[in-house]
């Protein structure tokens, strides 16, 4: 078969945890024939979803890290990364997103749209991806799809329409009736694999009549032919087809489709409908940044001759080395081709080039435009650009949120702390958003991260793939201090008491900067100091910021300027000036009127109306404010902003105020002044814990 | 200009002068006009300079996003930080949102005793000291003059005022001799305050109808400029 990209589908599943993505993925696997069985998601029968490479998440019944693996379905090559749900681990489904072409949204008939599925949604829309939707579950009780559907409309703003009708639902249902072809489809066999199409029902052919006219005129909207065609009552199936494929490329529609992946109803339908109207590579407009000209934005042309540019989207620490995924955006890679990276300036030679299967590798001898693959042993970072003819030419910076949480862990006894080493050196270059250091003061190991579940998960796997058990230290959050008002220096570092000394004087002011962390300003004049010196003025304040003296926090939102200072004409140097800014910075910085600030998230609660009150309270409780809350039938949904270091343990606490029927989300939404008392809470903290490390 | 003068000088000062000093605690006010003339902008510059003047509002929404609506403040106060020359623009800004949250029901399902019961959650529960609450795109069609008295009723209760925007019907709609909108009629008892917009030439001018007791149409000498969309002089 040769490459034609036109049929090529590089698709994302993203959804709310415990929609049955997993499941999903699996029963693809399955339809497409990579595996043989269909195993159940939680171990019933012994083995787990191929898809869930680690047992861990076999076990939490959650799937963790993102694999890619690629199928075909009617002769469309289909690479399908699986994403995880969870707040917590966004840098996963960012990068995701940020390599794919099109995506599934799947949702819980039940459940309908959630606070996961928003953030998702959020994060579609930021990377301009097209989707379809799919209903799961239709097979529990309490399914209602249309509910669902209108959800997409007003939680969402999706401009969702129903491509089917379910044939029953909870334990009847049995198919779906397709509203483009206008037939019953059932999905028979012993695992669902074969689709026979039927005449629709007598008792459904109304409302199948009913909803394909509601989608027509929707989807009519994007096709004038189409629309006509509708007058003269000649609709063909073609016409249709064009017109959702337009509707969907634009974002402006979203096809929804349904089933249930357990009872294996729907899926196939669902590919369907991911070759019909997902988008191939050529039709996604990528766009590169030219780094020698500005980062000036190209547009990328998709095509085996062109210029490669690929970008490294995700690293994985196997066994026999690390395993670079890559998306090929333009050119194509063979094995052998020498390619070059534009962050570490080197260039390298491709060895093994492969393609995924979650945890089986496929040798192959190229890969294509708009394909997925992976490297072998390639030296690199995830969100590193590749080029093949040696141009500067870099993907857009990925999205990479801060870590907000930091944890101190400490190994319980040498072999421990052997394999934690490694296990974080292994963790921290797959997932940027999870770091790491150790505490000069203390001699602690610190890992940082987005909230309490990430972390957790990175300690349980330490323990089991690792061997590493820790203890961890009370959850941290990530002050920072910033000064509130300006304040001038003028200091002398002076230490000249026979034989090569060191002298440097530097005077200015300091004063908050709005936007941005740092801005050093040069308005020496006459040479007060010499120009060579002013790197290292810039150098040791740049150094004093690391660390405020209020809290032992960075220092953001300062801006330096100096205006004066002297030199003298043996003793000064580098040193001796860099030395004088952090003695300039360490006496003004109390003037300056320095003010704690704190992480802000931004959090999402969502649960039944009778709990409205508990919820509203709960926030209270945890100096959270409340920006708005909005009711629609028997759910409410509350948008607050929230102090991160209140937000420890509201989960349970969630759960027990609402009978475990609320769940939230949260994200760092800013920086905010920290009250008054608190921040005299962690000042008095901060001065003891020093007291106590200098007495040591 | 700092934030004390900005109150001071707001041309709401005169628009409450026109209305006895406010709406007052337990009492609803409306402001009607037909589509598009401004009813929203009013509304919310009235919350604004309430907001500025540390009071608590809960914005209720019967549509749209909340998102939209939070674009609405964020205008209108960028407006008068403008016009003003506001010293401290952001930070005061920032104190203004402590002030507001916003609640958004969809009206088709919500009873009035619902829409109550959650407000109670927010003030009680939710810790939130609501001074005034606007209701903006409050169906006053499809709406009863019962449903405004238990409103009233609850305002009483919790010593808090209510505005409403009521949008009336058609390119022209109708009012009567007193200049009370027909389609408002029925309402009139329960509304201690009710303001007109209309357009007369390029500017939209501010009428008060009713007046606590008194129901006259007098001329508040206000007019909603169009490009701001703020209330001025």
């Amino acid at each position: 078969m040769s490459f034609d990209i036109t049929k090529m589908r590089n698709i994302g599943i993203s959804a709310h945890i415990d929609s049955g993505k997993t499941t999903l993925t699996e029963r693809i696997l399955f339809y497409c024939k990579r595996i043989h069985a269909i195993h159940e998601v939680r171990g019933k029968d012994g083995v787990g979803a191929t898809m869930d490479s680690m047992e861990l998440e076999r076990e939490r019944g959650i799937t963790i890290a993102s694999a890619a693996t690629n199928v075909t379905w009617k002769d469309h090559p289909i690479n399908i990364i699986d994403t995880p749900g969870h707040v917590d681990f966004t840098i996963e489904v960012e990068r995701a997103l940020r390599v794919l072409d099109g995506a599934v949204l799947v949702l819980c008939s039940v459940g309908g749209v959630q606070s996961q599925s928003i953030t998702v949604d959020r994060q579609m829309k930021r990377y301009n991806v097209p989707r379809v939707a799919f209903i799961n579950k239709c097979d529990r009780t309490g399914a209602n799809p249309y509910k669902v559907k209108d959800q997409l409309v007003e939680k969402l703003g999706h401009n969702a329409v129903l491509m089917q009708i379910p044939i029953g639902l909870e334990d009847k249902l049995e198919g779906v009736v397709d509203l483009v072809r206008m037939k019953a489809v059932y999905f028979r066999g012993p695992s669902g694999e074969e689709l026979v199409e039927e005449e629709i029902p007598e008792a459904l052919k109304a409302e199948a009549a009913e909803k394909r006219e509601e989608m027509l005129d929707a989807v009519s909207m994007f096709s004038d032919e189409l629309m006509e065609a509708m007058m003269e009552e000649n609709v063909t199936e073609e016409l249709v087809h064009d017109a959702i494929k337009k509707g969907t490329l634009s974002l402006e529609l979203t096809p929804v489709y349904m089933g249930s992946a357990y009872k294996n109803v729907g899926v196939q339908s669902l590919l369907d409908a991911v070759i019909a109207y997902l988008p191939n590579p050529l039709q996604i407009e990528n766009k590169a940044l030219d780094v020698d000209n500005d980062e000036a934005e190209i547009v990328i042309q998709p095509g085996d001759e062109q210029p490669t540019i690929a970008l490294a989207f995700k690293l994985e620490d196997g066994q026999y080395g690390q395993l670079t995924y890559i998306r090929i955006y333009q050119g194509c890679i063979k094995k052998g081709d020498e390619l070059y990276n534009i962050r570490s300036r080197k260039k390298f030679k491709v060895g093994r080039l492969i393609k995924m299967h979650s945890d089986h590798m496929e040798d192959i001898t190229e890969a294509h435009s708009g394909e997925i693959a992976a490297l072998f042993g390639i030296d690199c970072a995830s969100g590193d650009t590749f080029t093949g003819n040696g141009a500067n030419w870099s993907m857009t910076s990925m999205f990479v949120p801060e870590p907000v949480i930091s944890l101190a862990v400490t190994p319980v006894d040498k072999k421990a702390a052997d394999n934690m080493g490694k296990a974080i050196n292994r963790f921290t270059k797959e997932d940027p958003t999870f770091q790491t250091y150790v505490d000069p003061e203390s001699n602690q190991t610190i890992i940082k991260g987005m909230g309490e579940l990430h972390l957790e998960v990175y300690i349980e796997r330490m323990k089991r793939e690792y061997n590493a058990e820790v203890e961890t230290g009370a959850p941290q959050v990530a002050y920072r201090e910033t000064i509130s008002q300006r304040a001038d220096f003028n200091y002398t570092h002076k230490k000249q008491t026979g034989g090569s000394g060191q002298f440097g004087r530097v005077a200015g002011f300091i004063e908050p900067l709005e936007e941005g962390e740092y801005e050093f300003v040069n308005e020496i004049k006459g040479g007060a100091i010499p120009t060579e010196y002013i790197p290292a003025v810039d150098k040791g304040f740049q150094m004093s910021l690391k660390k405020g003296s209020l809290i032992g926090h960075p220092v953001v939102g300062v801006k330096v300027t100096i205006n004066d200072g002297q030199s003298h004409a043996v003793d000064s140097s580098d040193m001796a000036f860099q030395t004088a800014a952090i003695g300039a910075f360490r006496d003004t910085y109390a003037k300056a009127k320095p003010i704690i600030m704190e992480p802000i998230m931004k959090v999402n609660v969502e649960g039944p109306n009778e709990f409205q009150g508990n919820i509203f309270a709960s926030i209270n409780q945890r100096r959270g404010m409340i920006v708005s809350s909005a009711e629609e039938g028997m759910f409410c949904q509350v948008e607050a902003e929230v102090p991160l270091s209140e937000m420890f343990g509201y989960s349970t606490n969630l759960r027990s105020l609402t009978q475990g029927k609320a769940e939230f989300t949260m994200e760092f939404q800013k920086y905010g002044k920290v009250p008054q008392s608190i921040s005299e809470e962690l000042i008095k903290e901060y001065e003891e814990k020093r007291k106590k490390e200098a007495g040591k | 200009m700092v934030k004390k003068e900005l109150i001071s000088r707001s041309p709401l000062r005169i628009f409450e002068k026109s209305i006895h000093g406010g709406v007052g605690k337990g009492k609803i006010g409306v402001i009607a006009s037909k589509k598009g003339v401004g009813k929203t902008a009013c509304l919310t510059h009235i919350a604004v300079d309430k907001l500025l003047r540390d009071r608590h509002v809960i914005h209720v929404s019967f549509a749209g996003s909340v998102d939209h609506i939070i674009s609405w403040y964020d205008d209108i106060f960028k407006e008068i930080a403008k016009k003003r020359e506001l010293e401290d623009a952001p930070k005061v800004q920032e104190d203004l949102i402590k002030n507001r949250v916003i609640m958004n029901f969809s009206q088709a399902g919500t009873s009035v005793e619902q829409v109550i019961g959650s407000l109670k959650a927010m003030i009680d529960e939710g810790h939130f000291p609501a001074n005034s609450i606007i209701f903006d795109g409050y169906n006053f069609e499809e709406g009863s003059p019962e449903s405004l008295k238990k409103l009233a009723a609850f305002a009483e209760e919790m010593g808090l005022e209510i505005w409403f925007s009521a949008s009336l019907k058609g390119e022209t709609p109708k009012f009567n001799d007193n200049g009370v909108p027909v389609d408002l009629e029925r309402y009139l008892d329960v509304i201690d305050v009710l303001v007109d917009l209309r357009y007369e030439g390029a500017f939209v001018h501010l009428e008060v109808v009713k007046d606590h007791g008194d129901v006259e149409s007098r001329d508040m000498k206000l007019r909603l400029d169009p490009k701001s969309l703020l209330i001025a002089e």
